[in-house]
């Protein structure tokens, strides 16, 4: 859009007050320099001898009053002010905005408004000029574009650069076939459907979902995070009919689609059970104790209630050991390795239906072990030989004959032989 | 005889509960068994969908958290009723197309029958502890038969799966039925549950 000067400046005058208006003369304040007549221009002057003003104020410029006439100063300043902003505005001003989407690879032509071919335009992109060679005319081609060369697009007409044309130019693929996957982890209220792309497409995409069961379409609420999943309600239980879910992709460049279709009790996924902590047994150096609570978003585990899987390994070997557990949410494990320490996951599903959860998080536990003797047994004996020269010190026997701690019939036949000996020498330095 | 609500009666609700839902677990398990064989056998597909067939009692239901105690009980004890008949039929049927030819079967389709009698009877005996008493055994006659032996097939499949899911929702039943409270009152919606 264009403005001329003539609609931007006002046929009358800006000012209708009393103005003063100064005018200079052309030699710097000398006595006899001639100071301008405005009395045919509209200026009255209420000086009887401007030169009286010029002697008194040591000016060379004349004082006249007007009220008719804008000030030829002001108005100037308007007149320029005018232009810079209609040059201005010429250069600023938007086009119709436009958004086109291309795929990777292909050729694009951008034609500049309604401009002749020959016209001599300019093209930037991103503010950026583009190079000559990319004009067919007044046409920019581009070729075998990548993602790179999204952005926005203007054209100028010559030198005043005018914008004529500008567009946003977004490059990007048709959806590829979506991924979707429907689970029930809070069976039987409903069941979830999330989904997403394989590859990125870049540009926005829509996803419109249709559940079907038999002849009904259900509704799929759409959640607000995730915002690529949606939640039913199950309408009906125990039905043999099956679900069909259609979920559709769309873009500016194409759209894909998939399906599923599954039984009610195919999708029956339990999140993994909560809060386990495994912890020794005091005095059990072959034992773990296991608790975990149900997923807290499985609604009613007494009337639908879970089975558990527990696994379990010392953290030294790659093999687990499993239980699986029908009811309740606490196990004792028994035949632990003494002093190591396990690793400990638990799994969940329900009683009759579905599939197992994945694994919870996992735990640590290492089982009791009894503390070292040594110590306290060598206090002891010094405290009972106080009264002896001998700096004889007794062997740490009740480590060695610890039974924990010795493997082999052989092994305890030499610690009851060291048990003895120790008893002897005793005996005889009290 | 003892009250519904009597401490005897409701231990002997949840002691026929809890049998009973081990009773559904295990003719559950041989149903899904029998079904992977009898589609086999039959050359069916196993993911063809069967229209409802009649006679066939559907195990969908709407708004089952709602469902009373007795209402639980009349509709299983229906519902195997007449899936009775109806493998009673299959039975025969199997016998007239293959004869002997397939004796495992035979002899499956005979042990879920004997199941769902069984389980059929512990309803009954349910109901009578409901103070209630179960209906007659009239019923409305045989099924009806099927036309073809194609049609006989997929009824088949239809008896079976629909069977398969009876077993689920009987053992849900119980387990509501078997929830301490006054009598067999309905469960508390899912909507209520944390």
């Amino acid at each position: 859009m264009c403005w001329s000067l003539k609609e931007l400046i006002p046929p009358e005058p800006v000012q209708k007050q009393p103005v003063v208006a100064w005018g200079s003369a052309e030699s710097g304040g000398k006595e006899g320099a001639k100071i301008p007549d405005l009395s045919s221009e509209g200026w009255s002057s209420s000086q009887k001898n401007p030169l009286d003003v010029y002697e008194n104020l040591g000016t060379p410029q004349g004082l006249w009053t007007g009220g008719e006439m804008a000030n030829p100063v002001p108005s100037a300043c308007c007149m320029v002010l005018a232009a810079v902003v209609v040059v201005y505005a010429q250069r600023h001003s938007q086009p119709d905005s436009h958004t086109q989407f291309e795929r990777v690879g292909a050729d694009v032509t951008m034609k500049c408004g309604s401009m002749d071919w020959d016209a001599a335009v300019t093209w930037t992109v991103n503010g950026t000029d583009i190079d000559e060679s990319h004009l067919n005319g007044s046409y920019l081609i581009l070729k075998n574009v990548d993602l790179s060369q999204s952005g926005q697009y203007s054209c100028y007409e010559g030198s005043a650069w005018h914008l004529k044309y500008q567009t946003t130019l977004k490059v990007g693929t048709p959806p590829r076939e979506p991924v979707l996957m429907c689970r029930s982890n809070n069976y039987p209220k409903g069941f979830y459907c999330s989904w997403h792309l394989p590859t990125p497409t870049y540009i926005p995409n829509t996803f419109n979902i249709s559940v079907i069961h038999g002849t009904k379409e259900m509704v799929c609420e759409k959640d607000a995070v995730p915002k690529n999943r949606c939640h039913i309600r199950y309408l009906q239980l125990f039905s043999t009919v099956k679900y069909k879910v259609t979920l559709t992709v769309t873009n500016a460049l194409g759209k894909n689609y998939t399906t599923v279709t599954f039984d009610e009790f195919a999708i029956v996924k339990p999140d993994p059970p909560e809060s386990v902590v495994a912890k020794p047994v005091p005095n059990n150096p072959r034992r773990l104790e296991v608790s975990w609570q149900n997923p807290s978003s499985w609604p009613d585990p007494e009337s639908f209630p879970l089975k558990f899987f527990l696994r379990y390994r010392p953290l030294i070997l790659d093999q687990w050991q499993h239980v699986e557990l029908s009811d309740g949410t606490s196990h004792t494990i028994t035949d632990a390795y003494a002093g190591k320490e396990y690793i400990i996951q638990v799994a969940a599903k329900d009683n009759d239906i579905g599939t197992w959860s994945d694994w919870s998080v996992a735990v640590h536990a290492t089982p009791w072990t009894e503390e070292p003797k040594h110590l306290t047994t060598e206090a002891q004996i010094t405290e009972t030989t106080s009264a002896s020269t001998s700096s004889f010190m007794a062997p740490p026997t009740t480590k060695i004959c610890d039974k924990g701690a010795v493997v082999g019939s052989g092994a305890v036949a030499v610690c009851w032989t060291a048990g003895l000996v120790v008893a002897a020498y005793s005996v005889l330095f009290i | 005889m003892a009250g519904a609500d009597s401490p005897s009666a409701a231990l002997r609700r949840r002691d026929l509960c809890a049998r009973g839902i081990r009773l559904a677990g295990k003719m559950r398990s041989d149903v899904v068994d029998l079904l992977d064989a009898y589609v086999e056998q039959q050359g069916l597909d196993a993911s063809a969908s069967v229209a409802a067939v009649e006679g066939v009692p559907p195990a969908a239901v709407e708004r089952w958290d709602e469902q009373t105690g007795t209402q639980r009980l009349l509709e299983n004890l229906a519902a195997y009723r007449a899936f009775r008949g109806l493998l009673a039929q299959m039975l025969e049927e199997q016998r007239e197309q293959l004869g002997e030819a397939d004796a495992a079967l035979g002899r499956a389709l005979a042990a879920v029958l004997l199941q769902v009698s069984a389980f059929a009877y512990h309803l009954e005996e349910l109901l009578r502890l409901e103070s209630r008493g179960p209906p007659s055994d009239e019923g409305d006659g045989p099924p009806p038969q099927p036309q073809s032996v194609f049609e006989q097939k997929l009824r088949g499949l239809g008896v079976l799966r629909e069977l398969a899911q009876w077993a689920v929702r009987s053992a849900r039943d119980l387990r509501q039925l078997a929830k301490p409270g006054p009598g067999a009152g309905s469960a508390p919606s899912p909507a209520e549950s944390p």
